[in-house]
């Protein structure tokens, strides 16, 4: 590929890295200890009492503990979330449907990935991505929602049971809750496979910088991304991206 | 009918004393889930109360309910009958039937309009304008609309009433549902339960005769005090929960030893009921301290939450069995190797691309 003056453009807050980084291991750990809680098992000898078992690692108890401390820790990280969507302008690649560029994107990187086309033109975030992240919002959600209707109802009038009791008279019922649960973190399972999938594969297709980005809040990129627009407002400036750019030699 | 009296005048008429009749007040203000400084309210209201009428309806149902409220140990079903509520009209119930025990409905409905509880057993099938369920050459549908018109309160005894019940498991065919699916505009109490424990549907009863008004309700529409707590986290075979220790077959040493039944489908996580705190039949035993999982009887659409002994139903996948985490792994699997395969398209894709490019520069290779 012809490569030209490679710029980098700060698109990730500190904030929205670290909750990136807060969710990935809850999430892992969450969906190990999900899994287990619905299909338990012991290791090692028990006896026939629980006193015998009790607050060993692999009791319910400890790994119940474990799930709803990770689960916690989601949440509460998803304040950094919060915050860097309202201090800086790249954590808020949204998909924008209500754009033309939005569907092209659509389009562009749906042939992309059946190998239609070889390229794409670059973008901040591609509109299937932004479109999937969103996605992960929305089931991370369900799961905190569906959890924490089952946790909290330990304590029937308890300020947590009042606030999200009612979600198990939405779905018609704990029962359903519980699969809706299970069948959501599935779900992100998938997701997390292809992500990081796609994250790896960008970064040696593209060599646009795509997993370091997570870390770095920075990308780089040998031509102006179609949807600059997002971080800066004066687009056809080439000098002003972002808050702050640099220029790399070409090479070559 | 002229008996109707306040529990004290009852007691007074049988000659049981004073003494017998404060222990009663005491055991009935337990038994209605209040707090003992709520004693002397229900002995004024014992003393001076009279006994509300009770009419009791029986819609599509299989009548299981009645043969639990028969079996009420404390108290036993028969004070609960003669002495506690004035129970004037149940069909299964009455020695008597036909034509004249019809009539006696009539006038019952007529006299005391207004004031009278209405208890209702079974649900109301609504498919071929009702006709699955006729009672006295009426439809039910009919039968409760008239009976409910007069009613002070009305119970849905049972998940039947309470929900549908068995006969409402998809497809439903009859479209049976529930009564306050088709009655409104009345104070209603779901008392649901396949069967209910007697106990409940009878502090219930109490709970209107002494006090004139429901007791709290939760978000459903079930009395708190017997439906606030799930069975899970009032059972006694927790501690095996929380250790681990599980049933892993109905045959084995662990259910033998009394394990925990959470992995042989055990609805305790999910199902609000007093099986736990109050169990059956004066406290004898309940389903879980049987060996046998709870199927959250109490819920709706349980009938449906099938397989009863799995924790996750199987999800239809044409030709095969399998729950979601067996499904769960295969499409992962399946997304793993997508990518894979993706993953070497995209790299060969890339060094034709690559080739092409140096071709373009330096011309073909020679
Ligand atoms: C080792 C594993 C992971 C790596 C290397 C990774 C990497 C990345 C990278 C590079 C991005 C930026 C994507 C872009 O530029 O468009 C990103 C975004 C994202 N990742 Fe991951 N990720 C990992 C695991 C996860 C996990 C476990 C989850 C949670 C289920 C997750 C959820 C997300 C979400 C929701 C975003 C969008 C962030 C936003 O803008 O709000 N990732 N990830
Ligand atoms: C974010 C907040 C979350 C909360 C409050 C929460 C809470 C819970 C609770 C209360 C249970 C039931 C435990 C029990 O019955 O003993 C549960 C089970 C489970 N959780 Fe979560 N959870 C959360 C997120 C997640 C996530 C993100 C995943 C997966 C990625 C996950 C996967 C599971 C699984 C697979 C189960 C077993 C479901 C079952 O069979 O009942 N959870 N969780
Ligand atoms: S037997 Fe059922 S209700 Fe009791 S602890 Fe086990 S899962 Fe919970
Ligand atoms: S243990 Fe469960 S299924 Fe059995 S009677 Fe109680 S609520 Fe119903």
């Amino acid at each position: 590929m012809s490569e030209g003056p490679v710029k980098e453009y700060y698109i990730y807050s500190p904030w929205l890295r670290i909750f990136h980084w807060v969710m990935a291991a809850s999430v892992g750990v969450l969906f190990a200890t999900g899994l287990y809680i619905g299909n338990p098992f012991f290791i090692g000898t028990q006896g026939v009492e629980p006193t015998f078992a009790v607050n060993k690692l692999m009791s319910m108890e400890t790994i119940r503990y474990i799930h709803f401390a990770a689960a916690y820790i989601l949440v509460a990280g998803f304040i950094l979330r919060v915050y860097g969507f309202a201090v800086n302008r790249g954590d808020r690649l949204l998909p924008k449907f209500w754009t033309a560029l939005y569907w092209q994107g659509v389009v562009e990187m749906l042939k992309h990935y059946l190998f239609l086309s070889a390229d794409h033109r670059p973008y901040l975030r591609n509109s299937l991505a932004r479109s999937a992240y969103l996605g992960v919002y929305v089931l991370l959600f369900l799961e905190a929602v569906t959890g924490f209707a089952m946790y909290f109802m330990v304590d029937p009038n308890g300020f947590g049971a009042k606030l999200f009791g009612p979600v198990n008279g939405l779905f018609g019922g704990e029962y359903t809750v519980h699969l809706v649960h299970h069948y959501v973190a599935w779900l992100l399972a998938i997701f997390v496979i292809v992500h990081v999938y796609l994250v790896i594969r960008a970064d040696f297709m593209e060599r646009e910088g795509e997993a370091s980005s997570m870390f770095s809040g920075v990308k780089f990129f040998a031509h102006k991304p179609a949807d600059i627009g997002d971080i800066a407002d004066d687009s056809d400036k080439q000098t002003d991206y972002g808050t702050r750019h640099r220029q790399y030699p070409a090479q070559g | 009918m002229e008996n109707r009296d306040s529990m004290w005048a009852l007691f007074q008429k049988r000659g049981v004393s004073r003494r017998s009749f404060l222990k009663t007040c005491a055991v009935v203000t337990g038994m209605l889930g209040l707090s003992p400084a709520m004693l002397p309210k229900v002995v004024a209201a014992a003393e001076k109360k009279t006994l509300p009428p009770v009419i009791w309806l029986h819609g599509h149902e299989c009548t299981g309910c009645d043969e639990a409220f028969i079996r009420s140990q404390s108290p036993l079903a028969s004070d609960v009958v003669l002495n506690m509520i004035s129970l004037e009209y149940s069909d299964t119930l009455s020695a008597s039937a036909g034509e004249a025990f019809e009539h006696h409905l009539k006038d019952l409905m007529k006299k005391y309009a207004g004031q009278y509880i209405l208890a209702v057993e079974g649900g109301v099938p609504l498919a071929d304008n009702g006709i699955h369920c006729m009672t006295g050459g009426r439809t039910f549908l009919a039968a409760l609309k008239e009976a409910a018109a007069g009613a002070a309160a009305i119970i849905e005894y049972g998940s039947c009433a309470a929900w549908g019940g068995i006969q409402a498991a998809r497809p439903n065919p009859t479209k049976s549902v529930s009564v306050s699916d088709v009655i409104s505009g009345k104070p209603i109490v779901k008392v649901p339960g396949c069967p209910p424990i007697p106990e409940v549907m009878t502090a219930v009863v109490m709970h209107f005769a002494l006090f004139g008004q429901l007791p709290p309700l939760d978000a459903q529409g079930r009395p708190k005090q017997f439906y606030g707590n799930r069975i899970h986290d009032t059972c006694y075979r927790r501690p095996f929960f929380d250790s681990g220790m599980f049933v892993e077959k109905f045959d084995d040493a662990g259910a033998k030893a009394g394990w925990c039944l959470y992995k042989v489908g055990c609805r305790g996580p999910v199902a609000y009921n007093s099986c736990g705190n109050m169990r059956w039949w004066n406290g004898l035993s309940y389903p879980i301290q049987s060996g046998a999982p709870c199927f959250a009887c109490g819920s709706n659409n349980f009938w449906d939450n099938g397989p009863f002994f799995e924790r996750l139903p199987d999800i239809p996948v044409p030709g095969t069995i399998a729950d979601a985490d067996k499904v769960g792994m295969v499409a992962a699997g399946a997304a793993l190797v997508g990518v894979v395969a993706h993953g070497a398209l995209s790299a060969m894709q890339k060094s034709k691309q690559a080739k092409q490019q140096d071709t373009d520069v330096r011309g073909p290779e020679a």
